[in-house]
Formats: structure tokens, sequence, C-alpha cells
């Protein structure tokens, strides 16, 4: 049976435009195939420089020690471990995309989804720099790795939540990888097979696998995908879970409750939301893209993010009230003192984030400014920053002052080199995604061509004779169609 | 071949519901003679059962209006062509809701004499106890009394709008897709406003107040969120039972087995996380050990050090909630056979009603397991009233909302 | 692998293709393959492909990392060097779950893509032979291989009864060999 191709007209169209399968490749192939625009380049030349101060940043970090960071006594864990929890939530959205909105079968996330995965792979990798470089001697790295060894063997602790974090992130960056690739070989084929110059011809030729179009290789592919979609779902839970665990099985006040692992994992997506559509604003411009990532995209996205900041803010009341509730002196503080009190030194943070994450999102319950870009622009970085300071605030404001007061550090401000580190990142961020975003399809065609009959705009029309029938003439009719 | 408009309530079916009552009712009498008129042990355990089973029902049912407006709110088409069905479900929350304000005010306000339920309704017991002093500010019958009635009533007129919605366009459909829009906005509105209320209640305060409390000392924040896993879940496998019972019946043209398919995936999908959070919150505290904590598990898993009268209750429910529906409804077969669902969807039920049962009971009397005809038969009543109530809504309105701007999506809906 | 005769239709809309197909199968011709350039529902039933049992390789193999990392961990920490950590028992099972769950997806979802690219023979350097070079694109590509027994001529008469756009006769390599697609290369 052909599937009938249909959607309530109630619906925005997900391609604008008058296009056929064939305008769909020209459209997402061209910028492959051009060269890029004076735009692309500056940004890909700044986003170099900044990963070259990165990379000089991690030199001195390197050759002089951690000391080379103004981490002190009680804040061992400082901007470091603030950044690595911020990029790895950042990089939920693109496998919460692909994979939970291809299990609901959300039509919208096929005009996003490829440059979400990417991102995704791109901010993990960026994550993992930071607690590599944290090891200080990180010629020593490969002692997380739990191999038959000569020092006794004395095996790593697996008990540690630490450990589950070398074990969560590789597998989850694999598997995404693996996802992104996997989804990629048709359009790398598209690709090739469009391909006039040798060396294009050849380096897609390699990069597609070989791919046909069989249609039993679609059928295994689909099963793939919606498998590795099924693990996904959990395993993005599991990340951000692991790096909650990170915090919450110790007895820090302020950092063991029991709703960190979900509240994680709604931060991380609300975040990794916000990311994508800073990218795609961009990505839609710079492309000419405004046909396939449409202002209902990113409608749908804003009201992911007002959803997941507002869960964030349930979470955050819920961990302020049991702060009090429970009556335990030392979490009691660890609120009122360390984080209510404005006054205090780190009090202006915590007020920072609950503006950023849970108020300023509100704003998105009106229709027209989930539909105005540069509200939305706004919002997306104005997200991102509170999360940062949430994951700043969880960390510092927990430790600063620990359990004798003699030690109650100074003031702590990060060295040049530690924000040179966290500058660097956005550098290799950016710089990966530039790359992509010359040399790969960013977004994926061949899943827009699915989608195209019935969701395309010039095939709308079509739909609308649908539905002048009744419910009772159209169920007859699809059930003798079967 | 027509569709069938409207649900006639079968014979049997009435009588089962009728006769459900008739022993819950009986139960409730017995209970109340044997147990209810004893002293204040005895007590406890009669509204011991009542409270477990009447929170645990009303949660169920309410869960059906959270997938109604879920649904709403993410735009779903599939639903439609069975959406009646958790519509007349959520219907049970004015019954529900009415037996368990009368439970939840009797015991808070019957107070230390009557039952030791809530500990912290003991005056004396609260001067003296310098953490429950502090905690008086929230738990405290005023609070308790006004928040517990403004939710419930909130929960039932915010459904009842979303109800009314939806039965409005019964007679007349839409002319244009600009009114159609308009009209699914609406209901985007009103769902948001209910989805806000739910986090507001079932996603943090009710649980607490409510459940949290009868270990008074004791505190979790993953307590409210764990709770909603607990009783949503169970609120899809209701759906699912309704679904496959309308159609083993012949109504329900519209769904097929592409729709069954998708309740299954998910009961799969909310079993896993139910476990999610059930070991998230585990775990932390094991992995913690810090005695305040520690102590809510003491009388429910047995270690080297002690044992819990309930571990074999705690294991059990763990496995039917989660190793059943992870190994059984993993297989796509499963979820598109009516047998399987319905197995697995009482299995569901069956395996949360426990887990609200040890997390009430293992806490009001940690020494014994009492489990018995008590519970079973209080348990009959609501699953009773749920019955009537739903059939009876089912039978008012027809049983396809065949204007709704999303029904032909679900008509053509295929995983 | 062998090389083989084929007459190839090319088909613009996916419900003609469709009818093609049933068509096809119908009059008995033996159809070799169907190219499309996106995965269409319900096409592998109308050509008769059996389900793929891809997702029971990857259950399989994810069953294997569950009980791998349970066992290796048991091992290191009952038997090869117990230690005591923060109190704990040796056997610390809720400490284990995490990388046990991330241990079985890893082991999965590997193990389902390897085997994926095996059975469809993809590969970095594989080559095989295309008929359409639009197949990727917007045209559906159907290929009916000739037994000693067809006549060409008739096939492709039928293929335009049914509505193909462009139709011709190839000799092709049914498997594949290594190679590049910017020189032609000889199969092995």
């Amino acid at each position: 049976m052909a599937a009938f191709k249909y959607e309530s007209h109630v619906r925005e169209p997900l391609v604008e435009g008058k296009k056929d399968y064939h305008q769909v490749t020209e459209d997402i192939v061209r910028p492959i195939e051009s060269s890029p625009s004076k735009l692309w380049w500056v940004g890909f030349i700044i986003s170099v420089i900044l990963l070259l101060f990165g990379v000089y940043s991690i030199y001195r970090e390197v050759t002089y020690g951690v000391g080379e960071w103004n981490l002190n006594k009680t804040i061992g864990w400082g901007w470091d471990i603030t950044n690595f929890v911020w990029w790895v939530g950042i990089g939920h959205a693109g496998t919460l995309i692909s994979a939970i909105l291809l299990l609901f079968r959300q039509g919208w996330r096929t005009g996003v989804n490829r440059a979400a995965e990417a991102m995704t792979i791109f901010a993990v990798m960026c994550a993992g720099q930071f607690p590599i470089w944290h090891m200080g001697r990180v010629w020593m790295a490969f002692f997380v790795l739990p191999y038959p060894n000569t020092r006794g063997p004395l095996w790593v602790n697996f008990n540690s939540p630490l450990l589950w974090d070398v074990f969560a992130i590789s597998t989850y960056f694999t598997v995404s990888l693996l996802f992104w690739y996997s989804g990629l070989i048709p359009d790398l084929a598209t690709v090739r097979d469009r391909a006039k110059l040798k060396w294009r011809k050849k380096m897609y030729g390699v990069l597609a696998f070989g791919w046909t179009g069989s249609t039993k290789h679609w059928q295994r592919h689909e099963s793939l995908s919606l498998v590795l979609a099924g693990m996904s779902t959990p395993l993005v839970l599991s990340v951000h879970t692991v790096v909650s665990f990170d915090f919450a099985t110790s007895v820090i006040p302020g950092w063991h409750t029991t709703i960190f692992p979900p509240y994680f994992v709604a931060g991380a997506i609300f975040s990794g939301f916000a990311m994508v559509q800073t990218l795609l604003l961009i990505t839609r411009k710079v492309l000419k893209l405004e046909e396939y990532i449409t202002l209902e995209h990113i409608e749908v996205m804003n009201k992911v993010i007002v959803l997941t900041g507002s869960i964030v803010g349930i979470a955050y009341l819920t961990e302020l009230f049991i702060s009090w509730y429970g009556q335990n002196k030392f979490e009691g503080w660890a609120f009122m003192h360390n984080r209510l009190d404005l006054f205090s030194p780190y009090g202006w943070s915590y007020y920072l984030m609950m503006g950023c994450n849970v108020l300023s999102p509100q704003i998105f319950w009106f229709r027209k400014m989930r539909r105005n870009l540069f509200v939305t622009f706004f919002m997306s970085i104005l997200v991102n920053i509170g999360m940062w300071f949430e994951r700043f605030v969880i960390i510092v404001t927990s430790i600063y002052r620990d359990y004798l007061p003699s030690s109650w550090s100074t003031y702590y401000t990060p060295t040049i080199y530690e924000i040179g580190f966290y500058v660097g990142t956005f550098g290799l961020f950016f710089t990966c995604y530039f790359l992509f975003s010359k040399f790969f399809p960013v977004i994926a065609v061949a899943e827009i061509k699915h989608i195209l009959k019935k969701s395309g705009e010039a095939y709308k029309p079509a739909n609308e004779k649908v539905e002048t029938e009744s419910t009772e003439e159209f169920y007859h009719q699809v059930s003798h169609h079967h | 071949m027509a569709i069938k408009e409207f649900f006639e309530i079968p014979k049997k079916f009435k009588t089962w519901s009728l006769a459900l009552m008739g022993v819950g009712i009986l139960a409730v009498v017995l209970g109340f003679f044997v147990y209810g008129t004893g002293d204040v042990h005895h007590k406890t355990r009669f509204w011991a059962s009542l409270l477990h089973n009447s929170v645990f029902f009303l949660l169920v049912a309410n869960a059906s209006m959270f997938f109604i407006c879920a649904t709403t709110l993410a735009w779903g088409g599939w639903q439609m062509s069975f959406r009646r069905v958790p519509e007349a479900i959520s219907t049970a929350v004015l019954p529900l809701g009415i037996v368990a304000l009368v439970v939840l005010l009797a015991i808070a306000w019957g107070g230390h004499h009557m039952t030791h339920i809530y500990h912290w309704t003991d005056e004396a017991a609260v001067e003296a106890d310098p953490i429950l002093k502090g905690k008086s500010g929230f738990l405290n019958l005023k609070f308790f009394t006004v928040w517990t009635i403004a939710t419930v009533v909130l929960w039932y007129v915010l459904g009842q709008k979303m109800r009314n919605l939806s039965r409005e366009i019964d007679e007349k459909g839409f002319d244009s897709a600009a009114e159609a829009r308009k009209y699914i906005w609406k209901n985007t509105v009103w769902a948001a406003l209910f989805i806000v209320w739910f986090s507001l209640t079932v996603m943090s305060t009710v649980p607490w107040f409510w459940l949290m409390s009868i270990d008074a000392h004791w505190y979790s924040t993953m307590y409210s969120w764990y709770t909603f896993a607990s009783s949503w879940v169970s609120g899809i496998s209701v759906m699912a039972l309704f679904v496959v019972y309308l159609k083993n019946k012949g109504y329900l043209e519209l769904t097929n087995d592409e729709h069954l398919h998708d309740i299954g995936k998910l009961m799969f999908a909310f079993s896993v996380f139910w476990t999610y959070l059930w070991f998230s919150q585990y775990m932390l505290i094991w992995y913690a050990n810090i005695p305040e904590e520690t102590v809510y598990f003491n009388s429910r898993i047995t270690t080297d050090h002690h044992s819990g009268a309930y571990t074999f209750l705690f294991w059990f429910q763990f496995v039917i909630n989660f190793l059943g529906p992870l190994l059984i409804l993993m297989r796509r077969g499963s979820k598109r056979n009516y047998t399987t669902i319905t197995i697995m969807a009482f299995v569901i039920i069956f395996g949360h009603w426990l887990d609200f049962y040890q997390m009430i009971f293992a806490s009001v009397s940690p020494e014994h397991v009492e489990l018995g005809w008590l519970d079973f038969g209080v348990a009959a009543l609501f699953v009773g009233i749920i019955m009537y109530a739903t059939s009876t809504a089912l039978t008012k309105h027809p049983l396809i909302s065949k204007n709704h701007p999303f029904i032909k999506e679900s008509i053509i809906h295929h995983t | 692998m062998a090389e083989k005769k084929f007459v190839v239709g090319s088909f613009k809309e996916e419900a003609v293709l469709f009818d093609a197909v049933k068509k096809v199968r119908k009059a008995g011709y033996k159809l070799h393959d169907v190219y499309t350039p996106f995965p269409i529902h319900g096409l592998d039933q109308a050509m008769g492909l059996r389900d793929t049992s891809i997702h029971t390789a990857g259950f399989i193999y994810g069953i294997f990392g569950t009980t791998t990392a349970l066992s290796f961990i048991t091992w290191v920490f009952t038997k090869d060097w117990p230690l005591n950590i923060g109190g704990k028992p040796h056997f610390a099972l809720p400490a284990w779950i995490p990388i046990m769950f991330e241990f079985t997806v890893l082991c999965a979802c590997v193990g389902m893509v390897l085997t994926f690219c095996y059975i469809c023979q993809l590969a970095p350097f594989v080559k095989k032979h295309h008929f359409h070079e639009r197949a990727t694109d917007d045209t559906f590509v159907m290929a009916i291989e000739c037994t000693p027994k067809t006549d060409e001529n008739e096939v492709s008469s039928f293929l335009n009864s049914t509505g193909a756009t462009e139709i011709n006769v190839q000799q092709a390599e049914t498997g594949w060999w290594l190679g590049t697609y910017d020189k032609d290369t000889k199969p092995f």
C-alpha cells in the first residue's frame, strides 16, 4: 500500500515554496557545490583564531600545571567543570531531536535534525576536553581505561561516578557519531552522484560507502535508525544523569539531592535547544534555507524551550523548598546563605540563573514572541548564559564555603588561561560547524523528501480535497484503499 | 458499514462495575467494624488502606487528563481516534476526588488520636520535635486543607473545560482552516493551564503533602516526580484497557493496531522511565548513605545490618514494574496483540498499586506486611467507580470526535 | 559475483511505481531491485521482501554487553582485587548499573551498525553498479533481471505500459568491488 499522504490543513507547511524532489536536492546540496561566501570565511577564520588561543591556553596549563588556573583551597572545580557540564548539556539536543522526536514522529524534526546532530557531536568533543586537561598530567589520561595493566593490576574504580562519566560520554559520542553518519550516508550518495569535479566525486564516493538506494537497504536502514533512536533515548538521558551523579552521590550540601538526574536532563535539553536555535537562525540565513527551516520550526522549538525551562524552574523550586523543608542545617545554609542571599559573594549568580532560565523563557507563552526572529535569537543566547550560570551556581556556591570557615576561600575569579580554554572550545565548536556546513548537507535531504508530499506547501492544495470529505467518507475510502 | 457513535453499556459490564462497588462498600463497612473501631493501630490500618486506594486511583484517573493535555500541547493527531476514552476516564476525577478529599481531610483532622498516619498532626509531638516544628509552616492543617481542596477542584474544573471544548464541536465542524486553527489554539491554551496546575500539584506539592509527609522527618526531592511516573504509567495502562475493551465490543472503528502499538510504546517507555527515577532515588540515597535518608529504606530492604518486612514486596513490585514490561513489551508483536496488552496493563496497574502500597504502609506499619482482604476490597470499590464513571461518560457523547481537525490524520496513522 | 543483463525502467511518481511493481510481479518477471532516493513505506512489502531482523541482532549484542560488563566488574571487585570503597560491599551492584547500561548500549549500537554495513556491503572504497545517476535525487529506478529466456524488447514495452519514463538495457555486475567514483574501475 502506498501510504496515504495527508496532513490537516491546520498545520503549517514544513517546506515552503514550490518544491519537487529535484528542487529539494538542488537547494540543500548547492552550498556544498559552490565556493563559500565571504561571511563564511570571516566566521571560519575567527573560529580558528579562537581555537588557537585555546590551544595556547592549554599549552600553558600543561606546561606550568593546573596552577595556571585560579582554583583554590575549596574551589577545586571552577570554570573547568562548569564548562564541561555546560557543553555536555548542549550536546543533548541533537540526539533528542533525532531520537525522541523520531519515536514521537514529529515531522518538523526533519528540517533541523542533521545540523542538531552535528552540533551534538561537536559539543561533546568540546566537553570532553575539560576533564581530560583538568587531569594536569594529561599523558596519564589512559589511566581511566580498564585494561590489564602493569600496576598490580590495579583496576579503575568502577564505583566512582567519574568513571561512569568516562563510559557515558565516550559511549554517547560513539553512538551519536554512528547515528549521525548512518543518516548521512544516503545524502552523501546524493552529493556523490551529482558531483562533476573529480576530487568531489572521489571524496564523496569514499564517504558514501557505495550506497545505491536499494529498497532492501532502505528497509534495513529504517530499522537501524529506529533501534538506534530507541537506544539513544535512554542513552541521552543517562549521560546527563551520570553527570549529575558526579555531584549528587556526594554528601556536599547543594549537591546531594535526588532530583538531580531528571532535572539535569531537562536543563540539558533546554540549553541544547537554545544552542540549536542560535545556530539554525544563522545557518538558515547564511545558506538561504529559510524555506526548509521555517518560522514554524522556530516556533516549535521555542515551545520546547518554554516547556523545559519551566520544568527546570519546578526543579529549582523543589530543591529550594526541600532545603528548607528537610530542616537540615547544612543544606539550608547552602541555599539560604550561599545562594538565596543576594548580597552573599555569589548571590548574584543565583538570581542571574533564575532570571535567565525560569523567568525570561516565559515570554514564549506569546505566539508573537515565538515567531519573532530577533527575540528568539536574543533568548537563545540568554538561555545559554543562564544555563552556564546554573552549573556555576551548583559547583561554586556549594563548595566555596566548606565545613571549616578558616578555609573559606577568597573570591574566585578565573585567570586569562582559564577563560582562554573556554573560549578555545568555542573556536573548536565553530570551526567544526563551519567545516560541516561547507562539506555536508546541513539538512537531511532524504528525510525532507520523505515528508515533502505531506507537509510541503506545494502539495497542500491536494489535501484540501480531503478536508471537504466527511470523516466517514474518508474512513471508508482509506479502508478500501488498503 | 457505519461508524457506531454511541456506546451502550453491556449488561455484564454494568453488573461487574456495580458488583465491584458493592464488594468495595462491603469491605469498607466490614473494615470499619473490624479495624475502624479498634485501637489506634487498627484505625491506622483502616484509614491507611483508604488513603492508599483513594490517592492511587485518583492520580491514575487524573493521568488521563494529563494525557489529553500533553498530546494537545504537542499538536498530536494520532490519539484523536480514541481520545474520547481518556476523556471519559477523567470524569472519574469527580467521584474519586470527593472520596479522596473526605479520606484525606478525615485523616488529617482526625489527628493523632484517630490514626498514626500523619505524625505532624500531633501537636504535642510537633512542639517537642524541632524538625517538625521547623516544618510546620508547610505541614499544618490549614494549608493542607486549602491546598488539597484547591488541587482537586481545579483538576476537575480545568479538566471539565477540556472536555467541554472537545464536545462543543460534535454538532458542527469548521468551515475554514483559520477557524479550525483558532479552535486548536484555544485547546492549547487550556491544556497549558491544566499542565501548569498539574506541575504545581502532582509534580511537586501534592505528593509531599499526601504521601511524603507520612514519614514526616524524611525527604527526597525526587519523590513527587517519582509518584507522578508511577501514576502516569498506570493511567496509560487504564486507557489501554478501555481501548481494547471497546475494540473487542466492536466500537472505535477508527482505532487500529497502529494506535494500540503506540499506546503499548508509551506503556513500555514510561515503565522504563519509572525505573529510571526509582533507580536514581534509590542509588543516590544508597550511595551517600546518610542515616536521615536511608531510614526510609530500613523497612523496605533487608541488608546485612537489619531486616525489612517489606523486602519481598519491594523487589516484587520492582520486577513486575520493570522487568516484565521491559522484556515483554519490547517486541513489536506484543504491543499489537490485544491479549498481551491487556495482561501487561493489568500487571502494570497492579504493580504500581503495590508500589503505592509500600510507599504508605512501609511507613505507617513498618513491622509487618498486612496486605489482605481489606486492601483488595477497598481497591474493588475504586475500580468499580472508575468503570462506572467511565462507561457512563462514554454513553453520553459520541465515541469519535468526527469534526476534530486532526481526526483524519488519526485515521491514516501508521507506525 | 557475476555480470548480468537488466532491463531498467525509471519512474517519477511513487504511486506509478507502486502499481508498476505490482504488475511486474504479477506478470512473473524477475524483479532485481528498486532504487529510490528516500525510503518508501510499504515498498518492501509490495516487492515481497521479508522483514529485516537486524533489531534482533541488536538485542543479542546488547545482552552480550550487559553480561560482559556485569561479569567483568564482578570479577575485578570480588575476585581479582577487592577494595573497600566508601564502606560499600564488594558486590556493589547499584554503583555498577550506569556502566552496565552504557556498555549495553555501546555494544548494541556498534554491533548493529557494523552488521548493517556488512549485510548491505557498505564501506569506504566500495563501489557498485548504479543503474541511474538520479536514483539518489528524484528518480525511482526499477531493474528487471533478464534470464536466458527473456525477450528484452517485450520487457521494455511492458515497462513502458506501466508508466516508466526512461527504459534501457544494461549489462551490470551485481556485487561490489574496490574502487572510487572519480574513475571507472573494472569489477575485480
